[in-house]
């Protein structure tokens, strides 16, 4: 399945076009194997958020007057059994945060084949084949689907934007195991592939005004996961080694190879009406081989949240989170980075205290507000902060969020 | 108005909760059992098969045959128990896992049925259907699975 990069949601051909093809191909199968058909799900979330920040831009120019609506996630799945043993899954995602619209045009977000070789009430063995989304600390996989976050914004520490084309998706192979222990689930898994690599990788990396391209490299993924006595207790730990090749066309300069090598532990106590969510991440990342050393860098970033939500009223949630970042942990407060006359110490570091609300009054509707207090700009988004030195240190910020789903 | 009146409703029974303890226990006693397609060959489940095949991610029968899961709505009282009692999970841990894998493409949602007679006529008519049901709520059309 591939979307066009000329596609628009706002195009009427486009969505009568696809709907068409849809009832189509809905119609064949239902006159071929009502069966099969049987297993069909669809599936789609839809979100609109309000940004408002008194320093910096979040998402668009949340500073400026009534703040900025560019923060939109809308998405819609498949997914079919043809076979008892075999599931085929695949998602497009439409997704604003900031930039310009055309950030928004649809992308195929997963698209796999699934089967499951081996499945008893031991052990389950199965492979996945095709765009896999990266199980990278809990809450990856669906990072852009407000229904299974605990809050309008992820904790950026670990699940920033700067580099989500990196961390999002792989296309290649996934090999899986499911573990049943006397009181518990293990499951592990490991990815091999080409993970994605876009603009928000490059500019990260400073490389939006040299000539070349990024050409994603053979990479790998793997989790393993725990489950003790029915969920109670969740632990997890994710490490990957994500390989991306710059394609020097500047002249003078030779290509090089960036490698980001993350860890992360996650652990999560769940109660009737709370859970304690904590993680940790330690991202190894780099640039190498460049014969410009001005280039090449070699760092340890440090990432850690601790989050308590509790449940009220049946449809309420609240949610209060400290959530850490640190850049370099060679230079936590980021002095030398300035004294490098890189740009200012707080861009390299941001600690975030979040307040936040949910309140599902259907299964399908959900309405989300919250309240960050920051002091640093490390996960600040550069395409809304083009000029670092203009940022303040310490700044607030406040989300609302409709969300719908089918 | 109606808001006001049933965040005072809420409120009475959030301090009246432990009154009412008292009695939800005899609806407790009766246990929510677990019910399958006639045409299914197993008649034991572990407890954790079972809740690995109600979080979605076994989709088969131990002997192979592919399973189809049926749940009432998260807010019926009957799959809260169902959960809580048979399962060990919350209502909301569940909904979650079943998010996680419908929009990362692991896994598929279960079927919702809106009540028990909807999950009684669901159950005999879909091969290899899983489901649970009070007992009053069965026929010979469907039968109970054992679990450990």
């Amino acid at each position: 399945m591939i979307v066009s990069k000329s596609f628009r949601w706002s195009d009427p051909r486009s969505i009568t076009a696809m709907a068409a093809a849809l009832t189509l191909s809905l119609s064949v199968q239902a006159r071929s194997d009502e069966g099969v058909l049987d297993t069909l799900q669809l599936h789609g979330f839809m979100s609109q958020a309000l940004v408002i920040s008194d320093d910096n831009d979040f998402f668009g120019p949340s500073s400026e007057g009534e703040g900025s609506f560019k923060f939109t996630e809308i998405g819609a799945n498949a997914s079919l059994r043809p076979h008892e043993d075999v599931l085929l899954a695949a998602q497009v995602l439409s997704r604003r945060a900031g930039g310009d619209g055309g950030d928004a045009s649809p992308k195929l977000d997963y698209g796999l084949i699934d089967y499951q070789m081996l499945s008893d009430q031991q052990r389950t063995l199965g492979i996945q084949l095709g765009r896999i989304k990266n199980p990278f600390g809990f809450y990856n996989q669906t990072r852009d689907v407000a229904f299974t976050r605990p809050s309008i914004l992820l904790p950026q520490s670990i699940y920033f934007d700067r580099t989500r084309s990196l961390a999002l998706t792989g296309d290649g192979v996934t090999l899986y195991l499911e573990e049943r222990l006397p009181k518990g689930v293990i499951r592990g898994q490991l990815g091999l592939g080409a993970p994605q690599a876009e603009d928000d990788l490059r500019q990260t990396l400073r490389l939006d005004r040299v000539t070349g391209s990024l050409d994603p490299e053979q990479s790998a993924i793997g989790q393993i996961r725990y489950e003790h006595d029915g969920g109670r207790i969740v632990a997890a730990l994710s490490a990957a080694n994500a390989k991306v090749h710059f394609n020097s066309k500047a002249p003078g300069l030779t290509d090089g190879d960036f490698y980001f090598k993350p860890w992360v532990f996650s652990l999560q106590y769940n109660q009737e009406l709370w859970s304690l969510t904590a993680e940790y991440a330690l991202r190894r990342s780099g640039l190498e081989n460049f014969n410009d050393p001005r280039l090449n860098f070699d760092t340890t970033g440090e990432s850690w949240y601790l989050q308590y939500t509790r449940r009220f009223l049946d449809d309420w949630q609240w949610l209060v989170r400290y959530d850490s970042l640190t850049n370099n942990r060679d230079d936590t407060s980021g002095k030398g980075f300035e004294a490098s006359g890189l740009g200012p110490a707080h861009s390299q570091f941001a600690d975030d205290i979040t307040l936040g609300l949910q309140w599902t009054p259907h299964p399908s509707l959900l309405l989300a507000g919250e309240y960050h207090h920051v002091d640093g700009t490390g996960w600040l988004p550069v395409q809304d902060n083009p000029d670092p030195s203009e940022t303040s240190r310490r700044w607030n910020m406040v989300l609302f969020q409709l969300s719908l789903r089918f | 108005m109606a808001r006001l009146t049933a965040l005072t409703l809420a409120t009475v029974m959030l301090l009246t909760g432990l009154s009412l303890a008292g009695t939800t226990a005899t609806a407790q006693d009766v246990p929510v059992l677990l019910v399958a397609h006639p045409d299914v060959a197993t008649r034991h489940l572990t407890r954790d098969t079972t809740r690995a095949i109600f979080a979605m991610r076994q989709r088969t029968w131990p002997d192979g045959q592919a399973v189809r899961v049926f749940v009432l709505d998260n807010d019926h009282p009957v799959h809260a128990r169902f959960a809580k009692e048979q399962l060990s999970v919350y209502p909301h841990q569940l909904q979650l896992a079943w998010d996680r894998m419908v929009f990362s493409g692991t896994g598929q949602a279960p079927n919702r049925v809106r009540n028990q007679e909807e999950m009684l006529e669901r159950i005999a008519n879909t091969p290899g259907a899983l489901g649970y049901l009070e007992r009053e709520y069965l026929d010979d059309r469907v039968q109970v699975i054992s679990m450990e």
